[in-house]
């Protein structure tokens, strides 16, 4: 997995750019929390093969979190929450929801075999991999996802990254570092990385840079801190 | 250089992150135009040899421009900058100048073909490549930086002494050498990996979450969501 490290690292720059005002180191504390819970299924790879990348990595819980949010704080006449809660702590679940599907969830789906996207609804892994340029010879290509239509009988496949399920892919992590379906030779080496290549040295240091930025702002503009 | 797309997408996440009260439309349009500033020097290497990623990517300029900032801002008695358009125009022009550094320059070092950062006095183009992890077996193995290492930059990335001699292609000039052909065939990425849309999803959403129900010009740091 690209580490924890990079999600948080990606993460400290949206969060500087959504939190505004309810922007502190409570509201960071929180987010990262929420960043680091998901990859507990690394763990439960013990006992339930294939966890890793699925329970914690999918677009079906956010979602119902997202729902689940909208229904109670918009739609419904009382909202259970904003009696409990206050609107700093909506504002950072909200927060939380967007920073855990973009800087977890869609970074993770970009690597080795991606995440399960749409588990617990379907048991398939997807891996967004591909690029998009526009050439004077080919025009506007793009290979994220695959659109075929068979020339003889008209039907059109969809390959948008599709992979295996959580039964055949295990994805390798620090607690799991080998598919337990092979033989493992012990000492089993883990490796816990922090940035594999420098792009994920980059967001690394993005989000460090966003936090030292908003820390020398601090008394610049009123209303900021 | 890194595609267009992405150093502006990087450079609008930092302009939500750090413009506060001097967040609206016009003042992410500069921050943005200033993420892509460096990139421009493609064009520039249609006349100069080996100008792409080259003249504008190093790192005298912005050097210059922040200590220029820095002294007018608060040695000087009355700042120009301040006279004319008040704490907002200097928080904008910081922010500007850290998108120019970090979005533009940044991502060809860390995601592009890498820069020439100390462009005329030598012409090594530098890039950031490696890994940093912990190993059970290993220890921490980082490659990043190595020093004494034999590239022929001074500073302690991995360099190649290649501005002139390999020229970067772009979409402006795909050879990267001096003079038009109009025949030839060019290319023009907007993300060339996972990751990188990833950035540009990230940032087009953080705009509209930002923007929403603002209509671009009402000047709050009220964050995204309420």
């Amino acid at each position: 997995m690209p580490s924890t490290v990079v999600h948080a690292g990606f993460a400290l720059l949206l969060a500087a750019g959504l939190l505004g005002a309810y922007y502190d180191r409570r509201a960071l504390a929180v987010l990262l929390v929420v960043l680091v819970l998901p990859e507990a299924d690394s763990f439960l790879g013990a006992i339930m093969p294939g966890a890793h990348r699925t329970v914690g990595h999918n677009f079906v819980l956010p979602a119902a979190a997202a729902l689940g949010l909208y229904y109670d704080t918009r739609v419904r006449e009382r909202s259970l929450l904003r009696d409990r809660l206050s609107d700093r702590l909506i504002a950072v679940a909200w927060v939380a929801v967007f920073v855990h599907v973009f800087a977890h969830v869609a970074v993770d789906w970009t690597h080795l075999d991606g995440v399960n996207a749409f588990w617990p609804l379907r048991d398939r892994f997807f891996h967004l991999g591909g690029e998009a340029f526009y050439s004077t010879a080919d025009g506007f290509v793009q290979t994220f996802v695959d659109v075929r239509v068979d020339p003889e009988t008209g039907t059109r496949t969809v390959d948008a990254g599709a992979g295996g399920t959580s039964e055949s892919v295990h994805v390798s992590n620090p607690v799991q570092p080998r598919d337990p379906d092979l033989d493992v030779d012990e000492p089993v080496e883990r490796r816990f990385p922090v940035a594999n290549g420098g792009w994920r040295l980059y967001l690394i240091g993005l989000g460090l840079f966003a936090l030292g930025a908003r820390r020398l702002q601090g008394d610049d503009v009123g209303g900021d801190a | 250089m890194a595609p267009p797309l992405v150093s502006a997408a990087v450079g609008a996440l930092l302009a939500a992150a750090l413009l506060g009260d001097a967040f609206d439309r016009r003042s992410v349009a500069v921050v943005v135009a200033a993420a892509l500033l460096p990139g421009l020097d493609a064009a520039a290497s249609l006349v100069v040899p080996g100008a792409t990623n080259t003249l504008f990517h190093a790192v005298w300029a912005p050097l210059f421009a922040g200590g220029l900032l820095y002294w007018d801002t608060t040695h000087r008695a009355e700042s120009a900058l301040r006279a004319r358009g008040g704490r907002r125009a200097v928080r904008v022009a910081w922010v500007a100048l850290a998108s120019l550094v970090v979005a533009g320059i940044g991502s060809a070092l860390f995601a592009g073909e890498g820069a020439v950062l100390l462009y005329p006095f030598e012409e090594a183009r530098y890039a950031v490549r490696g890994r940093l992890a912990y190993s059970t077996q290993e220890g921490i193995v980082q490659t990043f930086v190595a020093l004494g290492a034999d590239g022929p930059g001074l500073l302690p990335l991995e360099s190649v002494d290649a501005a002139t001699a390999e020229p970067v292609s772009s979409w402006i000039n795909p050879d990267g050498r001096p003079g038009i052909d109009p025949g030839v065939d060019r290319r023009f990425d907007f993300v060339e990996n996972g990751w990188q849309l990833v950035v540009v999803a990230a940032a087009a959403a953080t705009l509209a979450v930002r923007f929403r129900g603002r209509g671009g010009d009402a000047a709050t740091d009220g964050g995204g969501f309420r």
